[in-house]
């Protein structure tokens, strides 16, 4: 055996030992999901999930303690941010985007919403080592922060007979993540387990319409067996446009509950760093039908994860509702299934019904079970 | 009674006989003191100690104590006399001095440390002789916000959470030391008939009246957030505090929320024998809001004046009060105006005297006498001005009762410095000064 084939042969090995340790922990999709992929070289195990959870809420994965995952990805507001339209990291720093929620996060296929990442375990140093949002400087950094902390002692070596690194580091937070599966829904009740009661008639006809006139299926798709909402596909719906190419939009500013004061962009020039541009997909294709187009996120437990879009613009199921039956909004990359569906306000609310009979059962297990973790700092 | 709650209820009591007599003079502010602290300066103040942010790129970029020599028989009067550096950038924000007025505690509301500063063994050269590390840790609070002394011990208001970031936050007891007594998680709960929203900002004591204001601001999430951003993010813009809270002071129980909308902020109370009320300001409705106890004892929270034109936001920040209890400088941020409201008629404040200072203020501190204003500049790192507007200092003001003639400014920009936010007054008469109860306290 040549020297790099036997240098390859032990790295598969290593990978292997790896991925053998700990205690395993068999995953049952609940009803109306598929079997949750798991990668070859990244069984869960309890001590990996365990792990992956400790740092998930840890504010010392930051520089100066303030920014863990869990920051912007807050259990009790749907694994996102419900009091943010776009995120927030390190120092305030302003971040394009909102927080996906990472409900059934081990299902998608794209990560961000722009998708440039495949899997968890890469996704993961994403937002470790941008500045803008958990702020580490480095791989090695982090890695030696972790080592330097006395809680993680013997950890990483009980989960994966190794110590930290970046790829036990990802690996760790990508079991836990993976374990954020949420189905069992009264939709899922009653399409796939053929419960008859499970969803009310307005409910139903939501899902008539849903699936019919008001065309959101062909997007966010439900299958035979199980339904995940998403085509794992980019999609211009106007949100992105407006953002980016709008003129002086006027905003409706609450000073206190019931009272507001209308404020235009440009009145705000002398207190805004200048808001940062976002082309969306196309960022990572350079394509351009793929301007401001945004991964189709799944909407299970959507009614948990408001404010709504890529950019939290739309804070409520109703108006999203609404944005969609006036068709989104105009410009040359705009999905062509986007146009004006002639709702009338019953379909709407049957239509709002529907999607909020799409959250799952275990939520609160599953803060119960985040909750375990300490901020750390 | 927790063994913490009991040992405060004691040291009031103590505290309540020791300073009987001594409490009432304490009308005025100067600025916002405790009520429980010894040695207010009465006469012409030495130096002020401005807690500055650092900013990256300007001197050594760290968040620092400047010592201004303010004394104007000084050969060094309006000159920044000393810069003590803490080490990085943290939101540097609001300070409070002990009860014995021998430390001077200053916080971060970023990575919530908070700073212990010996300012009577030099007053003119503070010393940093401990740093609290671990609040967030201890308590599950974030962003120590007001300092506030009590008899050998100080209290702490924070602003946020280490579960989201969020308003919900809560009050830490220190013992003049630094070390951990206890916490008190705000009222999230119906109290007195209003729910609590969990927030805070500000504290304010009427010892006589057994009695504790809080008010409530917003959390990490908001105040370390570009306020362009903030302004245009509908969901953020919910998230601000529209209650004040009464508490009772020696088991620290909140009594009564009340409803006080648009984010009340600084509690100035009128100390004056037989007077049962405070003031305070609403940064985004821009109003003044008279919290008074009626003939029942019970407390209400009343509106009486606007501040500017509400429509506009001028985000009215920081108010001082006069000795007498007669006058209120409010500073609004947004216009960088500096305005005087006679609250003679506590019902109907009137605007007397505005005056533009800068492209934005912040703080207003006024000397005893009412003859001296202090300004600063900085609001929060993320929410000041940009560009040109961006202006940094600390500036002196004389008072004649019309007008407010400017002595000089410090460019805390051209000196190196930083974001000039909160100000205490120092004196060299500190040094020699003792606790209320005649012990002298010192940091092991």
């Amino acid at each position: 055996m040549t020297r790099p084939r036997r240098l390859f042969a032990i790295a598969l090995w290593l990978a292997g030992q790896t991925a053998l340790a700990g205690t395993p922990v068999p995953v049952k999709a609940p009803l109306g999901l598929p079997p949750v992929p798991v990668p070859q070289d990244n069984p869960l195990t309890r001590e990996k999930i365990d792990l992956g959870r400790k740092l998930f809420f840890d504010r010392r994965l930051s520089p100066n303690n303030t920014m863990s995952c869990a920051m912007c990805h807050v259990p009790e507001q749907g694994f996102t941010s419900n009091e943010l339209g776009t995120a927030i990291g390190i120092e305030g720093q302003t971040v394009r985007r909102s927080a996906p929620t990472l409900y059934n996060a081990a299902y998608m296929l794209r990560l961000f919403h722009d998708g440039r990442e495949f899997s968890l375990e890469n996704q993961v140093w994403g937002p470790l080592l941008a500045g803008n949002e958990m702020g580490n400087p480095a791989v090695g950094y982090v890695i030696e922060r972790i080592r330097g902390l006395d809680d993680y002692r013997g950890l990483f070596e009980r989960a994966f007979e190794q110590g930290p690194s970046m790829g036990t580091i990802g690996m760790a937070l990508a079991s836990y993540e993976r374990t954020l599966v949420s189905g069992n829904s009264r939709f899922d009740r009653w399409y796939f387990a053929k419960d008859r009661d499970a969803l009310s008639a307005e409910e139903r006809e939501g899902f008539r319409l849903f699936s019919g006139k008001a065309g959101c299926r062909a997007c966010h798709t439900v299958g035979a067996r199980n339904a995940l909402f998403t085509d794992h596909g980019f999609h211009n719906t106007g949100v992105g446009y407006a953002r980016g190419m709008g003129g002086d939009r006027g905003y409706r500013v609450q000073l206190a509950p019931g009272k507001h004061a209308e404020v235009r962009e440009s009145e705000t020039a002398s207190y805004s760093e200048p808001p940062p541009n976002d082309v969306g997909r196309f960022e990572i294709t350079l394509d351009p039908a793929d301007r401001w187009a945004y991964r189709t996120p799944a909407l299970r437990n959507v009614a948990l994860t408001a404010p709504y879009m890529h950019d939290g613009s739309i804070p409520t199921l109703e108006e999203v509702v609404e944005f969609y039956d006036k068709g989104g909004v105009a410009n040359d990359a705009l999905d062509p299934r986007m146009k004006p569906l002639g709702l009338t306000d019953e379909q709407k609310r049957a239509l709002v019904a529907f999607l909020k009979a799409l959250t799952g059962d275990n939520v609160e297990a599953l803060i119960r079970d985040a909750r375990r973790a300490a901020p750390g700092s | 009674m927790k063994s913490s709650q009991s040992f405060l209820a004691m040291a009031l009591a103590v505290a309540g006989l020791v300073l009987g007599a001594s409490i009432a003079p304490a009308r005025a502010d100067e600025t916002c003191n405790s009520p429980y602290m010894a040695n207010l300066i009465k006469g012409q103040e030495d130096y002020v100690h401005v807690w500055t942010l650092g900013v990256k790129g300007i001197g050594d970029g760290s968040d620092k104590l400047v010592t201004v020599d303010v004394n104007p028989a000084s050969p060094k009067y309006g000159k920044v006399i000393n810069a003590l550096s803490v080490g990085g950038r943290g939101e540097a924000h609001h300070m409070g001095f002990t009860d014995d007025r021998r430390f001077l505690w200053a916080g971060r509301l970023d990575d919530s440390k908070i700073f212990i500063f010996d300012i009577a063994t030099n007053p003119a050269k503070p010393k940093l002789v401990r740093t609290i590390s671990d609040l967030p840790r201890k308590t599950g609070f974030v962003g120590p916000h007001t300092f506030y002394a009590m008899p050998g011990r100080m209290l702490v208001q924070a602003l946020s959470n280490t579960k989201n970031h969020g308003g919900v936050t809560g009050l830490v007891l220190y013992t003049n030391k630094g070390n951990f007594v206890a916490k008190y998680p705000m009222p999230t709960t119906e109290v007195g008939g209003v729910k609590g929203d969990g927030y805070g900002y500000d504290i304010g004591i009427n010892p006589a009246k057994n009695v504790m204001l809080t008010s409530s601001f917003t959390g990490w999430n908001n105040y370390m957030m570009d306020m362009g951003k903030l302004i245009k993010d509908a969901e953020a813009m919910k998230r601000f505090g529209n209650t004040m809270v009464v508490w009772d002071v020696k088991s620290m129980k909140p009594q009564k929320v009340l409803s006080v909308p648009g984010s009340p902020l600084e509690i100035r109370w009128s100390l004056k024998d037989g007077d049962n009320w405070a003031i305070t300001a609403s940064a985004l409705t821009s109003t003044l809001t008279l919290i008074r106890q009626d003939d029942k004892g019970e407390w209400h929270a009343k509106q009486v004046a606007t501040i500017g034109d509400p429509a506009k936001i001028p985000l009215p920040v920081d108010i001082s009060i006069t000795a007498d209890a007669k006058g209120l400088w409010v500073n609004t941020f947004m216009d960088g105006t500096l305005r005087y409201f006679d609250i003679s008629n506590l019902e109907q404040p009137q605007e007397t005297f505005t005056k533009v200072v800068g492209s934005q203020n912040n703080m207003v501190s006024q000397s005893w006498d009412g003859k001296r204003v202090y300004v600063t500049s900085s609001l929060l790192a993320n929410w000041d001005k940009k560009g040109a507007d961006n202006q940094q200092y600390l500036a002196l003001y004389h008072w004649d009762g019309k007008d407010l003639a400017e002595q000089w400014r410090i460019d805390f920009y051209k000196e190196k410095l930083g974001r000039a936010h909160h100000m205490k007054f120092g004196a060299k008469a500190v040094k020699t000064a003792e606790t209320p109860q005649g012990g002298k306290l010192a940091l092991e």
